[in-house]
């Protein structure tokens, strides 16, 4: 390229009081839009891994103020996205709690051999992210004579269990008559239901994770990512306060199968242990099987019922 | 320096300060988030609900092959089995019943047939007060010996439970004892457990075992 200005003597083309010459201003802007452009190439992961939610699930309104005939709109709304999704159409209803009910759990560790069987169909039953792996239950392992959970390893992977001198703990969350998740809230997306489940509104959370930090009982999980659950896996029946599919940066946890345990059946943890070590019912029943426990095994402990949680979970011996 | 060149200054230095972050971009454009092997999807086997053995009220309601039960197609009516012993009192197991393990009770010691079924009627248990029971009432004969055991099962406390915890809704299914315990051997068998947890990151796995967990 020539250069007008230098060649040309005595006669210069651009005023000498100009900050700016074309060459300049040409060169600059090349650079800017090559910069520009960069920038825009590195940040494009960002736009393709947000997922905008729609603006009525933007704009929707708080659980408990939907009227029944917003919610029959809501779950609509969700029908025809989960469809769209995983091209499954799945049937979502908002279920209530039952009167005169309040739900408790017992679980047997003299029965518990650690298969791990539990923690699946509830991933199974209430459409938890696979990849990355979302569970609610967790088995502790811990060894005989000691209830040490500094010293319980929870990845324990033998050829066949139950191993000798150990027990297995499965912990999920406690359903606390006084829950430090609800409590530390900020917008009150997570409450506890009059039959004792405490339950979240998905659309409602804004993921600042602190009842995550506030439960002593390492049972909220958190979706870091946008769930994924295969297609051919998809419990199509579902809840709004349960297994409904999550969406990325909000908060879950075990919510005592809302959609199976208020429609009067047993969760799925219950129905599927091989050793019927899990127990559940209603305790204002006195003739239901936990109340049964309550009055006549050795049940021992609310785990670190120190912490003043009072959890409705309940371990207990058989001898 | 005047002005003019003072731009020209801040512009080559932005012009470098872009071109190296495009540089940057360009080369990290794939590898921004670490690659991790996807996680498996569980084994069906792990969400099976299916007790692990039949009893024999599950073979009559499936109308499966009964043949095995069929105690008089090779024993001789009215005559009561003979059972043989070894030397250490432990009893010899005849080949045509070679799938039976004989482990019911510590050292061995409930090792004669006739403890639990009926001699002269072989299609029959007997409880030890020498009553009667069917097979399909097997677990009145259990029992007979483990009370406490019957008492909590009879509760809704021991053994498995599903269907329904509202009855109003609909029935509980309780299973019985055989199916879950082999009346033989009934210790519950050991198993392979389902996988755990998976890492979330994928190295580190050597010295986070010898972490304690928290």
């Amino acid at each position: 390229m020539s250069n007008p200005d230098s060649n040309n003597n005595g006669t210069p083309v651009v005023p000498v009081d100009s900050g700016i010459t074309r060459r300049s201003f040409l060169r600059s802007s090349a650079v800017f839009a090559t910069g520009i452009a960069a920038m825009v190439a590195g940040l494009k992961p960002l736009f393709d891994a947000a997922d905008f939610p729609s603006a009525e699930e933007f704009m929707q309104k708080y659980y408990k103020e939907l009227t029944p005939e917003e919610m029959v709109k809501v779950l609509a709304r969700i029908e025809n996205e989960v469809e769209r999704q995983y091209g499954i159409r799945p049937h979502v209803r908002d279920y209530k709690p039952l009167d005169g009910v309040e739900y408790l759990y017992c679980l047997n560790l003299t029965r518990c051999i650690g298969c791990r069987k539990c923690v699946h169909a509830c991933v199974a039953e209430n459409n938890q992210s696979r990849d990355p792996e979302i569970q609610y239950i967790r088995v502790l392992r811990m060894p005989h004579g000691s209830l040490d959970i500094e010293k319980a390893e929870h990845r324990y992977a033998p050829e066949s269990v139950p191993e000798k001198g150990y027990f297995y703990m499965p912990v999920q969350c406690q359903q606390c008559k006084n829950p430090p998740c609800v409590k530390v809230c900020p917008v009150h997306a997570t409450w506890q239901e009059t039959d004792g489940i405490t339950v979240v509104d998905y659309n409602w959370c804004i993921g600042c994770r602190y009842c995550e930090a506030a439960c002593p009982y390492w049972a909220r999980r958190f979706n870091f990512a946008k769930p994924v659950i295969p297609k051919e896996r998809l419990n199509p029946e579902m809840s709004y306060l349960g297994n409904r599919p999550r969406m990325r940066g909000v908060m879950e946890k075990c919510h005592f199968c809302i959609q199976r345990t208020r429609a009067g059946r047993y969760p799925a943890c219950v129905e599927i242990c091989p050793a019927g070590a899990r127990k559940f019912g209603n305790v204002l029943d006195p003739n239901s099987e936990v109340s049964y426990i309550l009055k006549n095994k050795r049940v021992f402990i609310q785990l670190k019922e120190e912490m003043g949680t009072s959890p409705r979970f309940f371990y207990y011996f058989d001898v | 320096m005047n002005s003019q060149s003072k731009t020209a200054v801040i512009v080559i230095g932005l012009a470098i300060v872009f071109s190296l972050l495009a540089v940057f971009f360009y080369f990290n454009r794939n590898t921004a988030v670490p690659v991790r092997a996807p996680i498996a999807l569980v084994d069906k086997t792990f969400l099976d609900v299916s007790t692990w053995r039949k009893s024999y009220a599950d073979l009559v309601r499936e109308k499966a092959d009964l043949s095995d039960f069929d105690c008089y197609g090779c024993h001789e009516k009215g005559k009561a089995p003979p059972l043989r012993f070894d030397d250490k009192q432990k009893l010899i197991i005849p080949d045509e019943h070679k799938d039976i393990v004989m482990g019911h009770g510590s050292h061995g010691r409930n090792n004669i047939c006739f403890n639990c079924h009926n001699e002269n009627n072989l299609e029959l248990l007997q409880a030890r007060d020498g009553h009667d029971i069917k097979f399909a009432d097997s677990p009145q004969l259990c029992g007979s010996c483990h009370g406490p055991t019957y008492r909590d099962w009879e509760a809704g406390a021991h053994g498995r439970t599903s269907g329904y915890w509202d009855r109003s809704k609909g029935p509980i299914e309780r299973k019985l004892c055989v199916n879950c315990h082999d009346p033989h051997s009934p210790h519950f068998p050991g198993r392979k457990p389902a996988p755990g947890p998976h890492y979330l990151r994928e190295p580190a796995v050597a010295s986070a075992e010898k972490e304690p967990n928290h």
